[in-house]
């Protein structure tokens, strides 16, 4: 019987094909090998994936495998398992709890890198068990929807791209590892199913609706030919898309818009810039303050900022103030527990409690502007009210007065707490610019949490509240005079939430250099008119569901 | 007996990538060759030659490390590794 379930978009485009359950290693199968010649024959095969990836330019996936590779042949690791064998433990769970033992270490240094390569230690250890048993490697027989609770990159990669037609995982985010990589190589994956596992296996067939984050089991001829259409419209989209992303951001009849990139590290701007950006829309921080045990330091900070700024070669980069808070605790900003941390003291709240966090940053950013000779534009997150926009503008005037060489910047705010909308006027003649965070202020408007699936259509940017929200901030602005508004959240590089938000009047879309292509083609298909009659019609609808209906008509 | 302190100034500490380095560098020598992370834990070590013992010392930017060498080649092992470290793993260091 057809079936229904819910997740989270994770890769774009939709799939049919027969279930395929990836699980770990059956460990009660007999053994064929020896540790040595599992872990090397391990070892050999991550080799093997890691240097095909390489070859596909895909680096960063290259590395993770490489590292996986040096983990296999470790000899504490083998060591530990050795041990455990001469006191009698049984080879396959001497690996998997040697495995498990430096996982646990890993986890336990609060360090949020490392806790990360855990689940990368779990999968060598699984690879070495199926050496071990001498199980095959998994391969796909079928067009198939690979079903896991969790989909180890490496698995991900040694699968027959040919069959592999669609990802859909009970666990997991649009940021796991294989929600990322099934991005990159354009397989349509929903993460964040309930109870898929269970329905998988009872099932003959799934479709993954990668777009609306749908899963559906035994889909009947209506789905079927709905996915149909879908995934060939999907492919002839991509083609399209791509022809777009290095034009100009402007409506059919010359509205332009700047094309802005988000990045979180500065190695990500030069590959920004040669994808189509104009600018540098949201810099996050957090990347100079995760993963280490005391703050980074001015100079440190300032190396890395001002290399975006050579990168941004006089074009505009809003580098936002680190965003940190007690859901990712850092061992040097001590934050105590909090029921919940998104709504607690986090970002430019730490202002009072960490006095040296935010100068030390700010001073940072102008001495890299005043290095490279660049101007900087300066945002701080989860202001709320003028008062905090006065913190932010002492903390520039501060940090001016101790960089007299660095020209002036650009102050702004993100605007994601309802109230910074509600105070939207106040706000506008206090800054310089205004970037909207619809990832938090639709959560915030709506009371959804962005974490839980079962709230997925809640969460949608394209929400009557949300444009109004948006529609209120940039009166506000137009009334302040000289203040830009720009959206960074999600909803810019969504082309449906893009074509909303230039109807609305934005002057800047920030978003992820991927989707360039499919913004710019879907705004180029439409006048400024007709967008700013959709945005005024958008705000009257009843929801999400119809708004976006609104926009396909 | 060899031994040498450090520290470590390169932007990912020993992790990812820079582990590996130090630890392909280490695997060269005969000597036993063990780290210790001075400002996380001074009573644990790990073998210089294991990436899963040199990552689990959580080694960042900024961390004091102990490398102790026995063997026959351990002082040119403690003089390799140190100056490895020393000048960054590959990675380039920031003038503090």
């Amino acid at each position: 019987m057809t079936l229904e379930l819910r997740g989270i978009p994770a890769a774009p485009g939709s799939a049919i094909g027969a279930p395929w359950i990836h699980q770990p290693s059956d460990s009660d199968a007999a053994v064929r090998s020896t540790l040595p010649t599992a872990a090397a024959a391990a070892a050999a095969e991550l080799r093997t994936m890691a240097a095909g990836l390489r070859a596909d330019g895909r680096d960063d996936e290259a590395e993770i495998l490489e590292a996986q590779a040096l983990m296999a042949g470790d000899p504490e690791l083998l060591g530990s398992a050795t041990s455990a064998m001469d006191g009698g433990t049984d080879v396959v769970a001497a690996v998997n709890d040697a495995g498990e033992a430096v996982a646990a270490t890993f986890e336990s240094l609060e360090d949020e890198v490392l806790s990360a390569r855990a689940a990368d230690v779990r999968d060598v250890c699984a690879r070495i068990a199926r050496h071990l048993v001498g199980g095959e490697a998994p391969r796909l027989e079928r067009r198939s929807v690979v079903v896991a609770a969790d989909l180890p990159p490496s698995v991900t990669v040694e699968l027959d791209r040919a069959l592999l037609a669609g990802i859909a995982l009970e666990g997991g985010s649009r940021t796991s590892h294989a929600a990322i990589l099934a991005r990159g190589l354009g397989i349509p994956a929903v993460v964040g199913v309930p109870d898929l596992v269970r329905h998988a296996r009872a099932a003959a067939e799934l479709a993954v609706d990668g777009d609306a984050g749908r899963l559906v089991i035994d889909p009947d001829d209506r789905v079927r030919a709905e996915m149909a259409s879908h995934a060939a419209a999907h492919g002839d989209r991509r083609v399209a898309d791509a022809a777009f992303a290095g034009r100009l951001l402007a409506t059919a009849d010359g509205h332009r818009v700047t094309c802005a990139a988000n990045i979180g590290e500065p190695g990500d701007a030069a590959a920004a810039f040669a994808a189509g950006a104009e600018a540098i829309g949201l810099f996050r921080t957090e990347f100079a303050f995760a993963g280490r045990a005391s703050a980074p330091t001015e100079d440190e900070q300032a190396a890395a900022y001002a290399s975006v700024f050579e990168a941004a070669r006089g074009a505009q980069v809003v580098v936002r103030l680190a965003d940190i808070g007690g859901d990712k605790p850092l061992p040097y900003v001590p934050i105590p527990t909090e029921t919940n941390p998104f709504l607690g003291v986090r970002a430019i709240r730490l202002a009072a409690s960490h006095p040296d966090l935010f100068p030390t940053q700010v001073r940072a950013i102008l001495v890299a502007s005043a290095r490279t000779g660049r101007q900087a534009s300066i945002m701080a997150p989860m202001v709320a009210d003028a008062g905090d926009a006065a913190i932010v503008r002492g903390l520039v005037r501060d940090a001016l007065a101790a960089v007299p060489d660095a020209p002036t910047p650009r102050v702004g705010i993100m605007v994601e707490v309802p109230s910074a909308v509600l105070l939207a006027d106040e706000l506008a003649r206090e800054v310089d610019f205004m970037s909207i965070g619809t990832n938090d202020l639709t959560a915030y408007l709506l009371a959804a949490d962005r974490t839980n699936a079962a709230l997925a259509e809640r969460q949608d940017p394209c929400h009557p509240a949300v444009l109004r929200a948006v529609a209120r901030v940039v009166e506000a602005a137009a009334a302040a005079g000289d203040c830009a508004v720009a959206v960074c959240g999600e909803m810019a590089g969504d082309p449906v939430g893009a074509c909303l938000l230039v109807g609305l009047g934005v002057d800047e879309l920030s978003m992820e250099p991927a989707a360039f292509g499919a913004v710019k083609r879907a705004v180029a298909g439409r006048r400024l008119d007709e967008l700013r009659a959709l945005g005024t019609a958008a705000q009257a609808a009843p929801s999400a569901a119809a708004v976006r209906a609104l926009m396909a008509a | 007996m060899a031994e040498r302190e450090v520290e470590v100034r390169n932007p990912s500490g020993l992790h990812a990538r820079p582990a590996a380095s130090f630890v392909k560098a280490a695997g060269a020598f005969t000597a036993d060759v063990r780290v210790t992370n001075l400002t996380r834990d001074a009573e644990k070590s790990a073998s210089a030659k294991s990436v899963l013992g040199v990552m689990g010392l959580g080694v960042a930017r900024g961390h004091q490390i102990r490398i102790v060498a026995t063997g026959d080649d351990a002082a040119a092992a403690v003089t390799t590794l140190t100056d490895l470290v020393a000048a960054g793993l590959g990675e380039t260091i920031e003038e503090a």
